[in-house]
């Protein structure tokens, strides 16, 4: 859709600039590439990412071309508060990740996936479970990705949408095939660089273009009462909540965090996902504050699409060289996540298919780097064909969100509980799927006793979503305390009132089934505890496997004698 | 009022330049400890 509204670039500027950038790119990963990679660094680099490279590739892996759209029209829909209920919850799916994450990295060190993890702990089913839900949020996100590509190029030149598509996805494709994790760290750095240079400058330049602070003020005239109200109910019930439900699923249910969590040197942990963490919030909250400026300005957006909303004022207030830095921007974010995508989706088939479920034990590295490249041109290939006929993902991406509310309970208590079992984890994430799509489909009507059956279920869940919260920072004893409060609130308040928020409900419901079913098999079982040191013995290198049967530091051979034995 | 707007707008370019500084001296911070153990930087 091309629009006459929005300064247009020539044809030969718009490839001028994609050349540049993937170009740039490209030359940039040149000088880490080795002629033979090994797989072990092909998924997570050596284990011992730096803080700096660490951060900057979390935070630009976070950044997805979504968030700055959706930012400015959560400023623009819900007025001063909507850039923060976009921004800061989604700031904090990576700050609630880290202290599970230590746990994670201290259970399997040597871990390329949290996949690999739950296969010790568990066994096959649980993992597939897992990491389905990894590849199917990793193929939706590809799809979001180029298709805003294509909608940028379209928007801001005469190529066509395809067009779009087809340069981003072969684009990043070109500089992650050959050294995968690595060029996408690599290349996350200096894409984020880029996009905060940009975001520092455009926030301001675009405010004091508009008119600065006065015309702001002035303009809070226009709002409803609402939407000038720091604490909108409308925007923490609409915006807010939905997404503080899901700060826990995203964050355990996204293999780029898991990835970059095995990747960091494990004594940076904290540091990298605190500063990803503020990295993250000031960008994407800065750019909704755009969508802010133009609902204070009046603006509506072109063809009434509020994808439009920031290219237009960028348009409108600013000179072209700042439309082309904004074009930067977007392809910047939208390529630092489409690139983390492809590698999280490789070390998904490398590791948790090929190596547990295929190779058994006796996985080839040459092997493993030949299906992480193939997964990488499949994944693109289907990205690009998603993206190019524009299909309806919507289903997609309710069962992708239902699934990792489904397994954050069963995956959490697996590395913290001994009592877990596969049985448990697997049965209690399939009953809460089954109970989520009676909810958000309302297959069972939300009324009378199921209605209420519902909101127990979903009050449960709100209960665990506070208790595993606090327990990651505070410990056991408070996060009980904490889930225990959190569910007499959800009692007293959310009974009889929550059936009329149905996305919500469902969501809270998948947390809550999965939860108690999780518990009840898991105390009802008989299997003896789990030992969580063999864990560390199961899962390990295999370059490491293939090159010597030889364990890290000349102890007794814990990675190799475990990827020999099929399990 | 004006002011206060001002800040609220303004607070979060601000805090994207302290993370940006920050960033960039720790990867060359990496950098050269890379260097210095002759290892890849990733």
């Amino acid at each position: 859709m091309n629009s006459e509204s929005l300064y247009q670039f020539s044809t030969l500027t718009v490839i001028l600039l994609l050349v540049a950038f993937y170009g740039g790119t490209y030359l940039m990963t040149l000088g880490i590439r080795k002629k033979n990679e090994d797989a072990d660094a092909f998924m997570v680099s050596n284990h011992r990412v730096g803080f700096g490279m660490g951060a900057a590739s979390m935070t630009a892996t976070w950044i997805w071309a979504a968030s700055f759209y959706a930012a400015a029209t959560s400023g623009y829909t819900y007025g001063v508060s909507g850039p923060i209920h976009y921004g800061l919850w989604g700031a904090l799916m990576i700050l609630f990740i880290y202290p599970f994450g230590r746990r994670f990295r201290k259970l399997a060190p040597d871990a390329h996936t949290l996949g690999e993890l739950i296969h010790a702990r568990h066994g096959s089913s649980s993992q597939l479970i897992l990491a389905l839900s990894n590849v199917l949020g990793s193929v939706i996100s590809l799809m979001v990705n180029f298709t805003a590509a294509g909608a940028l190029v379209s928007v801001l030149s005469p190529l066509s949408f395809q067009a779009g598509v087809i340069i981003a996805g072969a684009g990043v494709l070109l500089y992650t095939l050959w050294s995968g994790f690595r060029a996408s760290v690599m290349t996350d750095f200096a894409q984020l660089v880029a996009l905060m240079a940009i975001a520092i400058v455009i926030i301001p330049a675009v405010f004091f273009a508009m008119g600065g602070p006065s015309e702001l003020v002035a303009g809070l005239d226009n709002l409803s009462v609402e939407q000038a109200s720091f604490f909108s109910m409308d925007a923490i019930l609409n915006q807010g909540a939905p997404f503080f439900v899901a700060v826990l699923a995203y964050a355990i249910g996204n293999q780029t965090i898991s990835q970059r969590l095995f990747a960091v040197n494990e004594a940076h942990i904290k540091p990298t996902f605190l500063t990803a963490t503020v990295g993250y919030g000031a960008i994407v909250i800065g750019l909704g504050m755009i969508g802010l400026m133009a609902l204070t300005l009046g603006v509506q957006p072109i063809d009434g699409d509020m994808n439009n909303l920031i290219p237009q004022m960028v348009s409108g207030y600013l000179p072209p060289l700042f439309i082309a830095l904004f074009f930067v921007l977007v392809i910047g974010a939208l390529s630092s996540t489409a690139d983390s995508d492809l590698s999280a989706l490789s070390a998904i088939m490398m590791a948790d298919v090929y190596g547990k479920n295929i190779a058994r034990g006796k996985a080839d590295p040459k092997r493993m780097l030949l299906v992480g490249r193939l997964t990488m041109i499949v994944a693109t290939v289907v990205g690009i064909v998603f993206a190019s006929f524009s299909l309806d993902i919507l289903v997609m991406l309710v069962f992708v969100g239902a699934l990792w509310g489904a397994i954050v309970f069963p995956v959490i208590a697996s590395c913290f509980w001994d009592r877990v079992t596969n049985q448990a984890f697997t049965t209690s994430v399939l009953v809460a799927m089954v109970l989520f799509c009676l909810a958000r489909f309302e297959l069972l009507p939300l009324s009378g006793a199921s209605g209420l059956f519902f909101e127990l279920l979903a009050s449960i869940g709100g209960g665990v979503i506070i208790g595993l919260m606090v327990f990651g920072f505070l410990g056991r004893t408070a996060g009980f305390i904490a889930a225990a409060l959190a569910l007499v609130a959800m009692l007293v308040f959310a009974t009889g009132f929550l059936r009329d928020y149905t996305v919500l409900l469902a969501s809270l419901t998948a947390y809550g089934a999965s939860t108690l079913v999780c518990v009840a098999m898991s105390l009802m079982s008989r299997q003896p505890a789990f030992d969580f040191d063999t864990i560390r013995e199961r899962v390990g290198d295999y370059d490491t496997q293939a090159e010597t049967p030889r364990a890290h530091g000349g102890e007794a051979s814990p990675a190799s004698a475990s990827l020999a034995t099929p399990r | 009022m004006t002011a206060l707007y001002g800040f609220y707008v303004l607070i979060w370019p601000a805090l994207t330049l302290g993370v940006l500084v920050v960033i960039i001296r720790a990867v060359m911070r990496d950098r050269r400890k890379a260097k210095e153990e002759h290892r890849d930087l990733v």
